[in-house]
């Protein structure tokens, strides 16, 4: 911490950008998971006892779950004990301003390509909280978002200074039952971020997360909780990296979005935990449990995600459509390579009248990666002309990788309409043909293609997400050809 | 479980690789138990009703007493065979010149065989609560058709019994496995090409017992033999009659041979039927299914094609109609193991009451399968207000340079277009009818043979 020099070991020999360790002195709790960890968690963080009350019976809950095994996903099993659940980057007190936070993780910050300082320079609109291994850093733009009412915070300072608000929507769309990494992260979740946009509030910029896993042997267990009150509107992104290890680092979050009425949400994602070297080796285990509610009449959530990292994933971002005519959309763009596995997709519930949703997927898998895009539509007896769409569409690059599509469709309502359609190829011959005749080389025309196949979902992200993207997945596929 | 789990002699059960088969069946159904709603193949189809402890199995000796000739005893091939013949108008049919006629055309009260015949030409083979009636047609040489017991008894089943299924995945098959004794074993020598198609009638009626049979059907087809099967499963007695058929066919299809394989299945409204049909086919080899479902409360038709050589080729079709409370199962799952292989699937269905159609599709292409294509489409129409429809239709896909595509559409029936028949002077009744018939007709036409066709569409 009295180094004059922020310290960045870059162990990357790698393609992978992020893959440096920050030297920094954490906070770590015990290895292992146990009601006293718990405790301990939530005394750090200074937790009312409602909330310990939830992490516990979520604790006991997860006890007596299984680890699911339906996904078509292969990972040695998981030791729960040999994981360190609390490592918070440590430090005096809290930063009241952007000075007071530590340079190393300042600097750690920019060489992941989100200089906190220069945001106002940069690009102005977007407001960002980092949050590093398990704890909030440092959240920017409060005052400006202050003065509309908009409260984008951690979810630890929420926990504080708007218990209602956290109260009342915490765990209501993904309860602690839900699933076996959700009851988890229920129980030991340590910091993420909470938006409230008020009545009638279009958010003037886009709220961003950074998340980064730092220390060893830690899971990072987020959770996000986004309410949005009706009429208003907000356009939220995440992002996420790890350092390169050789071993591998388990990240299980929630995110929460609760749409109300005449109000819109989009949350982009652009993921890129570390993957594992070219043999397989290390990665991020990405289990997260996405969904939001659309509450309200008219409500609208959208999602777009773009899926590069991680050695395995296991995500499926849902909209539950409540509201009357209420609309869902999907967008997402899974790239594998190497030994990348990615079971993900989304989840359609129709519940209210002329709900619509849309979904379009696109997956590519190189290497020796595979792949599966698994998503369900439901529609409930009472969503009376409710609309889906989805394609679902896979591209395979070379002969050794998998692209799986599994879409469970159930409809118990006569005047829905459903339809879905998908198809599989490969990068055409002709058309590779075709740019290396311009004198375009063999990698760039297939990064080319590649780009233009996956245009249709690019075209949702901001702007300064739609080019990161890019650029991931140019990254992503190197090697992956001849 | 308990009521399918039961001890009760079976035939054959002095030959040891039967035996040890058998065994292996029993332990991988008491693993894997009924399926539940948890059971990925089986979640929108719940068998709650095989969970009953009140089933009741037949022992096999009883269709001894279906022989009028009380000197015979055994069917398993063990005493020599003689003629049963009572009435001498058929000759020898069973390919290998020994046996003689085994015909008894009016051996049971209440089943007149002799006027169950369907409106095409065929040659029909009777089964009676899942046990095989001894009746031969005249088959012409080269075919070869005698009942599962003597396969086993003379060791032919040896090579092909439990060959294509896969019990550890499949509880129902492990189950039948088990009781592996009633069914056909069925042979077309090299080059043989039927004229007529081969009925096979499983007739049920039962009273108030819940009877429940298992049926395992061996078909081989030689090198370019060429066959039509027609599995026919229909009921007559009790109405609320809640027996369980659980059938398997295993298909075996050498080098360009072809199997055209229809199935109806009409079986009493509170029946459960459960089918597995596992076809294994050869270079160039063609198999072409379609199957219409009609009856049954649990009605599932489940086929795995193995596409093993180059050039194979298996379209499988299916539809479905159905009211009621009941559950229409249809599930594919097509492997395409070999490079140029080619797979279709349509599957049509129309849904009314509070019934629900389940369709689960499956194109599984292994590594290095290049050049193959699959294709599946799935379409369902929604009548009333609780009927439901459940698909996944799914692709695996291991190999790059392949074609796959798969569809599914469910909805209701076009209002524009039943108010434009209505504005002709059709009522609307009678354009519904119009409309479902048309929405079905394209799957009909996947089916080549013109008098099964039509009587298809008679049933539809």
């Amino acid at each position: 911490m009295n180094q004059s020099k922020p310290q960045i070991i870059d162990e990357s020999g790698d393609k992978y950008k992020y893959g440096f360790v920050t030297d920094i002195a954490a906070d770590t709790a015990p290895k292992g998971l146990n009601a006293d960890i718990i405790r301990f968690i939530s005394a750090k963080k200074n937790e009312p006892d409602w909330l310990l009350d939830f992490r516990l019976k979520a604790f006991e809950f997860w006890g007596k779950m299984k680890e699911p095994k339906w996904a078509n996903i292969t990972y040695p099993p998981i030791d729960y004990q040999d994981l360190y659940y609390y490592s918070a980057p440590k430090q005096k007190a809290a930063p009241k301003s952007l000075d007071e936070v530590d340079p190393e993780l300042i600097s750690t910050y920019e060489k992941l390509g989100i200089p906190l300082k220069e945001q106002e320079v940069l690009a102005g609109v977007v407001a960002v909280d980092a949050v590093f291994d398990s704890v909030s850093v440092a959240t920017t733009y409060r005052q400006k978002l202050a003065d509309q009412g908009i409260i984008f915070c951690s979810i630890s300072e929420a926990v504080r200074e708007h218990p209602d608000l956290v109260k009342k929507y915490l765990g209501s769309v993904v309860p602690y039952t839900d699933n076996f990494f959700a009851c988890l992260n229920s129980a030991v979740f340590t910091d993420g971020s909470f938006v409230y946009i008020p009545k009638g509030v279009r958010c003037p910029m886009e709220l961003s997360t950074y998340f980064r896993i730092n220390a060893k042997n830690t899971g990072q267990f987020e959770r996000t909780l986004i309410v949005a009150d009706e009429e208003s509107y907000v356009s939220y992104l995440e992002g996420c990296t790890a350092p390169q290890r050789d071993e591998n680092q388990l990240h299980a979050a929630i995110v929460e979005i609760v749409v109300l009425k005449d109000a819109e949400v989009k949350y982009s994602t652009v993921q890129n935990w570390y993957p594992g070297d070219k043999d397989g080796k290390g990665g991020v285990y990405n289990f997260v449990t996405k969904r939001a509610a659309c509450r309200g009449d008219n409500a609208k959530i959208s999602w777009t995600q773009v899926e590069t990292g991680s050695a395995v994933t296991w995500k499926y971002p849902s909209c539950v459509l409540q509201g009357n005519n209420s609309v869902g959309e999907f967008y997402s763009v899974a790239l594998t390579n190497n030994y990348q596995q990615a079971d993900t997709g989304t989840k359609m519930i129709h519940i209210g009248k002329n709900t619509r949703s849309k979904i379009i997927s696109k997956g590519i898998s190189a290497g020796f990666s595979d792949q599966t895009y698994r998503g369900l539509v439901r529609i409930a007896p009472s969503a009376t002309k409710a609309r889906n769409y989805s394609q679902c569409d896979s591209l395979l690059i070379g002969a050794n990788c998998g692209s799986h599509t599994v879409p469970y469709i159930e409809n118990r309502n006569k005047t829905a309409r459903i339809e879905h359609e998908a198809t599989t190829s490969k990068i055409s011959d002709e058309q590779l043909f075709y740019c290396l005749q311009r004198g375009i080389s063999q990698e760039e025309a297939v990064s080319l293609i590649v780009n233009g196949f996956c245009k249709e979902v690019m075209q949702q992200l901001p702007m300064e997400f739609a080019i990161e993207a890019a650029k991931l997945i140019n990254i992503s596929l190197e090697g992956s050809v001849g | 479980m308990a009521g399918l789990l039961q001890n009760k002699p079976l035939l054959c059960d002095d030959i040891p690789w039967i035996n040890a088969l058998r065994q292996k069946g029993r332990m991988a159904f008491e693993a894997q138990g009924v399926p539940t709603a948890k059971t990925e193949y089986w979640q929108y189809t719940k068998p709650r009703d095989l969970n009953a402890d009140d089933f009741v199995m037949q022992n096999s000796e009883d269709y001894e007493f279906l022989s009028v000739d009380e000197a015979h005893d055994c069917h398993c091939g063990k005493g020599e065979h003689e003629c049963h013949c009572h009435h001498g108008e058929h000759e020898c049919h069973c390919g290998n010149g020994e046996h003689e006629c085994h015909c008894h055309a009016s051996h049971e009260e209440g089943i007149n065989l002799a006027e169950r015949v369907l409106p095409f030409e065929a040659y029909y083979l009777y089964f009676a609560n899942g046990m095989f009636i001894p009746m031969y047609p005249a088959l012409p040489a080269g075919v070869e058709i005698k009942p599962l017991a003597e396969a086993i008894f003379d060791g032919e089943a040896k090579e092909y019994l439990g060959k294509l299924v896969d019990i550890e995945k499949h509880p129902f098959a492990a189950l039948n496995t088990a009781y592996g004794e009633e069914g056909l074993f069925l042979r077309l020598q090299n080059g043989v090409k039927l004229d007529k198609p081969i009925v096979i009638w499983n007739h049920s009626e039962v009273e108030d017992e819940n009877v429940f049979y298992n049926l395992r059907n061996l078909i081989v087809l030689e090198k370019g033999a060429k066959a039509e099967i027609f599995e026919y499963f229909d009921y007559k007695g009790k109405e609320k009659s809640r027996y369980f058929a659980n059938c398997v066919n295993e298909v075996f299809l050498a080098a360009e041979a072809s199997l055209h394989h229809y199935k109806l299945q009409d079986e009493a409204f509170k029946a459960n039927h459960v089918a597995l049909t596992v076809v294994r086919a050869k270079r160039e080899a063609k198999y072409q299914n379609f199957c219409f479902q009609h009856g049954a409360n649990i009605g599932r038709n489940e086929v795995v094609v193995q596409l093993a050589e180059e050039q194979a080729m298996a379209d499988v079709s299916a539809a479905y109609k159905m009211a009621g409370w009941a559950t229409l199962d249809f599930t594919t799952d097509i492997e395409h193991m070999a490079a140029n292989t080619f797979s279709d699937q349509l599957v049509k269905g129309v849904i009314d009451g509070d019934a629900r159609g389940v369709f689960q599709g499956k194109i599984k292409i292994h590594p290095d399968c290049v050049g193959s294509e699959g294709h599946q489409l799935h379409k369902a129409i929604l009548l009333s207000d609780t009927a439901e429809a459940d698909v996944k239709p799914e692709l695996k896909i291991y190999a790059d340079d392949v074609k796959c595509s798969h569809g599914a559409a469910t909805g209701e029936l076009d209002e524009n277009q039943l108010f434009y028949m209505q504005s002709r002077g059709i009522d609307a009744d009678e354009a519904r009818r119009i409309l479902v018939e048309a929405f079905l007709d394209d799957v009909l036409l996947k089916i080549e043979n013109e008098d099964i066709r039509a009587y298809f569409k008679s049933k539809v």
